[in-house]
């Protein structure tokens, strides 16, 4: 067992966005939007965000970089914001549920309690 | 007195003319006599001879009475320069008696007076000689006085260091303590306010944290914590710079790949934010602080530039002088100065070389050579431990890497079996060897993905979790694990690496491997993040830990 404060990384969670923890109501970034990289990580960036833009060389949503990065998801966000405004990486939606209509989800939940 | 004879002693014609003449007179008158008297034939020879006869009776007569009156006059000279001589004698005598008597009485008064004197010096000296014992005296008891004080205050001195250093060193577990309980919270809470406040509370007790390391470090303490790995610089500069007020204002410009060896990593990142800390408050509020990092053959030099007050000559060479760490007394400190002392303190621990310069950017530049014998090339582990992601691992318990690695002892020597299966990393290698050297096995397996691998790797981790959970919530203070998972070695991380490490394969080989690495990775991941959630904040960490290093207490 490590002991708290001696094995984790020194760097706290406020410097590594500059002590921003919100990010704007618009943003478009929830748990499980897509982020692409849209280019190869320059020198001198920050280490997060050459890991986030290596992460996602191939659709990766962003709970998965959250938890990849070991950050939680709001400081995620605040990063994968500052990659979208610097066009580094783009966010898509994941295609919505074929099955909306609530009748049927209220079967499977009906059926799922049944099990 | 033999003076020159008076003018009436000397023969004169004076005394000369009537002895002349009376015995011209006499002899003119028995020549004229006998003239008369003689016949007259006779008469003239006659005349003729009893003149002749009586001018030189006459000559004769004044000679004599002028040589009788002339050795009178020597006699009486004589008698008076006879007296003279006597009157002289009398008086030689006499001075003579008085010099005798003078000098007598001299003599008696001087003998009397060097009595005096000395008997009045030997008055004086014991009296001095007394003074001095009583003052001796005086100045030893004071002198003993003095020491035994001294003695107390050195005493209390101490006895308030190691006061101070022993609660500073509280402090700073505490600090450390709340440090890893709220980055657990910040884990924990997803709301953004909530988040956003414990933030800011994470950064006061960064500050309280170094304000007690700067205690700890005056006072001769130990640093609080010790790095069981060595510390990116991106991370150290974090580090230095999260425990500063302004930290919004400092902007790094870091490319360098080096990290700071682990003993020394917290020394360098105290001292950088000291100096951080500095430049912060001696800007105005709004100017930046650049950090940059150089690499050089003697080490780093990192120099932090600001754009506030230009430090004068003397302010220069005071802060010199503060940060070579000659000065060793706590003198001199004040409660809001204590800056400078402690990047000395720290520089002269770990070798740093500081100086101050003028800065270009119209302040103080402060430059520090981080030197090469604390510095080390960091670990893959260390780095992905940096930048928070797990490291690429082979899969756990994969039989070939377990089978091979200690066979080919030359190919794999980084390599080795864990107990619980994993491999694990050598002392002294690098995790990339490990990498590296399993690389060819890992391909083989990767080649044929297939959903028995997900789901016995999803077994596994499921049992591991078991194995971490009770340990984890039991006790947070417990001892090594046994069996620690390696860094980076956690299957929840696999999916990653699978993805990553295997990404310039092609596009082809892609697509279907991702869609299944999310599908087999999903559960893990999750339950890291359900681990975390339920267990203490260490476990949250978990995969970061070494197995080895980790021997201070």
């Amino acid at each position: 067992m490590n002991r708290p404060g001696r094995d984790d990384a020194p760097d706290r969670l406020y410097t590594i966005t500059q002590g921003r923890s919100r990010t704007d109501p618009d943003n478009p970034f929830d748990l499980v939007t897509l982020v692409v990289a849209e280019s190869a990580p320059a020198a001198g960036m920050q280490s997060e965000h050459v890991a986030i833009l290596g992460m996602a060389r191939y659709p990766t949503s962003v709970v998965e970089i959250a938890a990849e990065l070991r950050l939680p998801v709001s400081i995620t966000k605040v990063l994968l914001c500052d990659l979208l405004a610097s066009g580094r990486v783009s966010a898509r939606h994941p295609h919505r549920p074929a099955i909306t209509d609530p009748d049927i989800l209220e079967q499977v939940l009906v059926g799922l309690r049944n099990l | 007195m033999n003076a020159p004879t008076d003018p009436g002693d000397r023969p004169s014609l004076r005394t000369f003319v009537p002895v002349l003449a009376v015995a011209a007179t006499l002899s003119a008158l028995v020549v004229y006599a006998a003239v008369a008297a003689a016949p007259a034939p006779v008469r003239a020879p006659l005349a003729w001879g009893g003149g002749a006869a009586a001018v030189v009776l006459s000559a004769a007569v004044a000679t004599a009475a002028h040589a009788l009156r002339t050795g009178r006059a020597a006699r009486h000279r004589l008698a008076g320069v006879t007296q003279d001589i006597g009157r002289l004698l009398q008086q030689q005598a006499r001075a003579t008696e008085e010099a005798r008597q003078e000098r007598l009485r001299l003599t008696d008064e001087l003998t009397r007076q060097r009595g005096e004197f000395a008997a009045t010096w030997a008055a004086e000296r014991a009296r001095l000689e007394q003074q001095d014992a009583v003052e001796a005296e005086r100045l030893h008891r004071e002198n003993s006085y003095l020491a035994s004080e001294l003695e107390q205050a050195r005493r209390e001195r101490d006895a308030a260091i190691s006061a101070t250093s022993n609660a500073a060193a509280r402090m700073q577990a505490l600090a450390t303590a709340m440090l890893a309980d709220l980055r657990a919270m910040e884990e924990r809470h997803t709301d953004e306010d909530v988040l956003a406040d414990l933030l800011h509370l994470d950064h006061r007790t960064a500050q309280a944290g170094r304000l007690a390391d700067s205690i700890a470090v005056l006072t001769g303490a130990r640093s609080g914590r010790r790095w069981a790995r060595p510390i990116g610089m991106e991370s150290v500069l974090r580090g230095a710079m999260g425990r500063i007020a302004g930290y919004r204002r400092v902007r790094l410009h870091s490319v360098s790949e080096t990290a700071v060896a682990g003993h020394a990593a917290e020394g360098v990142m105290h001292a950088l934010a000291e100096l951080l800390d500095n430049a912060a408050n001696f800007s105005p509020p709004t100017a930046e602080v650049h950090v940059y990092v150089e690499e050089v053959p003697a080490g780093v030099i990192v120099s932090v530039e600001d754009s506030g007050l230009v430090m004068g000559e003397v302010q220069l060479r005071r802060a010199e002088r503060a940060v070579s760490g000659d000065v060793s007394g706590l003198g001199g400190l004040t409660g809001t100065r204590l800056g400078l002392a402690v990047v000395g303190r720290l520089a002269r621990k770990h070798g740093l070389k500081v100086s101050f310069r003028p800065s270009a950017r119209g302040g103080t530049g402060v430059l520090v050579l981080v030197p090469q014998d604390i510095l080390t090339t960091p670990a893959p582990a260390e780095r992905a431990a940096a930048t928070a992601r797990p490291v690429a691992a082979s899969p756990a318990g994969d039989p070939v890497t377990v089978e091979a690695a200690p066979a080919q002892e030359s190919d794999t020597p980084a390599t080795e079996i864990g107990p619980a299966g994993l491999p694990r990393r050598r002392r002294g290698h690098t995790l990339a060897e490990a990498g590296r050297t399993r690389r060819p096995h890992d391909d083989d397996q990767r080649r044929a993905p297939d959903a028995d691998a997900g789901r016995a790797r999803a077994a596994r981790f499921s049992s591991f979790r078991k194995a971490v959970r009770p340990t984890a919530s039991g006790s947070r203070q417990a001892g090594p694990e046994p069996a620690p998972p390696t860094p980076g070695t956690a299957p929840g991380d696999h999916g990653a690496s699978t993805s990553h490490s295997t990404a310039p394969d092609g596009q082809s080989a892609e697509a279907p491997r991702s869609a299944m690495g999310y599908d087999q990775t999903a559960s893990p991941r999750e339950s890291v993040s359900h681990t975390a959630e339920h267990t203490s904040p260490a476990t949250s960490s978990q995969p970061h830990a070494h197995p080895e290093g980790d021997t201070t207490p």
